[in-house]
């Protein structure tokens, strides 16, 4: 990272090797819209580097990352643009991008991902950075700018919620 | 929920031991759950060609620009010009004297210290990037305390009519606030919009014309503080906030 701030562009590329399908897969999902997670991958490199004077020494490189690409998803969904990417029931589309192998269980995750819509985004958040980017808690107390107490009893919760939702989803669905 | 149910809620994603293993396997409710997070784990895809553009963009920047700018040189030039707008001002005003409040000499300069704080403060809060947890809470009752206590601790004279002498002072901040307020929301366009940090540096740019107004107006009533001086200075860092809020961020670092 040091490098990366003195402008070394290899020093940036070893970082974009590591984190750009990581950080694209957390927009994918934050947003529920490869696409849309396409721009703010790009937005958030480029924040990246723009924002480098930022950054401060011996701090974490990757919760500063998905700090961007958090506020990234943030602003783009605090500008109204959220709704196009929604169903007309106001869901995360269940559509699978082309480029994504088929998942184990296309009706499973569509139920997973209409639960996870539900979910206000305080919980949803330390969710799919907790299950997903296998992230722990203090790092995303760090992302969200919280303490770590506050991100656990927010996890917590939205597990609870998930929980009652996927059960009550499931039971829907059952023939 | 059985306490075995909020242990599987605990492990969601990690290896179960034994028991809880058994329970998540009978305990439909657990089961949807994790199958639910598992079916949601595709396996890795390809690099998207979209990745690639995204590092061609952030290398062409790179390349642009390879020296960064340090954070703390925003919040110097921040300061610079509130520094500026007080000096300009008090120099532009204070032909009869710099200091014409006539409340006792101690208030006034503890008020004027205390808006001194809450300009470079606020620019602090506004500009650095600190990650922890901000103390908004303690920002807002600053602010309120300070509000309370400028309306309140005012030497009580009067020297002109309430509405020709308050539309003054009103039109005095709103003008000396115009270039701090704009280089704030420049440099906050650097930074992702968040509504605590676009309040804290509307504050901190239209303190400077409040302080500039606290030590030169030598109208003290209750009324003329109120409208005069504190609600403009309260109004420019909503003003600020909205703003914000409508302009596009160059970075959405933290």
């Amino acid at each position: 990272m040091a490098r990366f701030c003195q402008g070394e562009a290899a020093a940036f590329d070893a970082l974009f090797l590591r984190y750009s399908r990581p950080v694209h897969g957390y927009l994918t999902r934050v947003t529920g819209s490869a696409a849309v997670a396409d721009d703010l991958a790009q937005l958030t490199f480029l924040s990246l580097v723009r924002a480098r004077g930022r950054f401060q020494a011996g701090s974490r490189v990757k919760p500063w990352l998905y700090a961007i690409a958090t506020n990234a998803a943030r602003d783009h969904q605090r500008r109204g643009r959220r709704p196009e990417e929604l169903t007309s029931e106001g869901e995360l589309p269940s559509t699978i991008p082309a480029d994504l192998p088929a998942p184990r269980d296309a009706g499973l995750e569509r139920t997973v991902q209409r639960a996870l819509a539900q979910l206000p985004e305080g919980q949803r958040l330390p969710i799919l950075m907790h299950r997903f980017e296998g992230m722990g808690f203090a790092e995303i107390a760090e992302v969200l700018g919280l303490t770590e107490s506050a991100v656990k009893v927010r996890a917590h919760r939205g597990y609870a919620r998930l929980r009652e939702l996927l059960a009550g989803l499931r039971d829907e669905v059952a023939p | 929920m059985t306490p075995e149910c909020e242990q599987v809620l605990d492990l969601v994603g990690e290896p179960l031991p034994a028991p809880l293993a058994a329970h998540a396997a009978a305990c439909g409710d657990c089961r949807a759950l994790r199958e639910g997070f598992g079916a949601l784990e595709a396996p890795p895809s390809s690099a998207p060609p979209a990745l690639e553009s995204a590092r061609r963009l952030a290398l062409a920047e790179l390349a642009a620009s390879p020296r960064p700018t340090p954070w703390w040189h925003e919040l110097a030039l921040l300061l610079a010009v509130d520094a500026a707008v007080v000096a300009a001002g008090l120099l532009a005003l204070g032909r009869k004297g710099l200091v014409l409040n006539a409340a006792p000499a101690p208030v006034v300069l503890t008020l004027a210290l205390l808006l001194l704080l809450v300009v470079g403060g606020g620019a602090l809060l506004a500009l650095a990037p600190l990650r922890r947890p901000r103390p908004w809470g303690a920002l807002g009752l600053g602010v309120a305390g300070l509000a309370v206590a400028q309306v309140l601790c005012g030497s009580g004279l009067s020297h002109r009519p309430l509405l020709s002498g308050t539309l003054r002072c009103l039109g005095l901040e709103v003008g000396m606030s115009v270039a701090p307020l704009a280089v704030a929301m420049v440099l906050l366009r650097r930074a992702a919009f968040t509504p605590g940090r676009a309040l804290a540096a509307g504050l901190s740019a239209a303190g400077a014309g409040l302080l500039v107004l606290h030590l030169h107006c030598p109208t003290g009533t209750v009324a003329h503080v109120l409208w005069g001086h504190v609600a403009p200075w309260l109004a420019l860092a909503g003003l600020a906030v909205l703003v914000r809020s409508r302009m596009g961020s160059r970075s959405y670092a933290p």
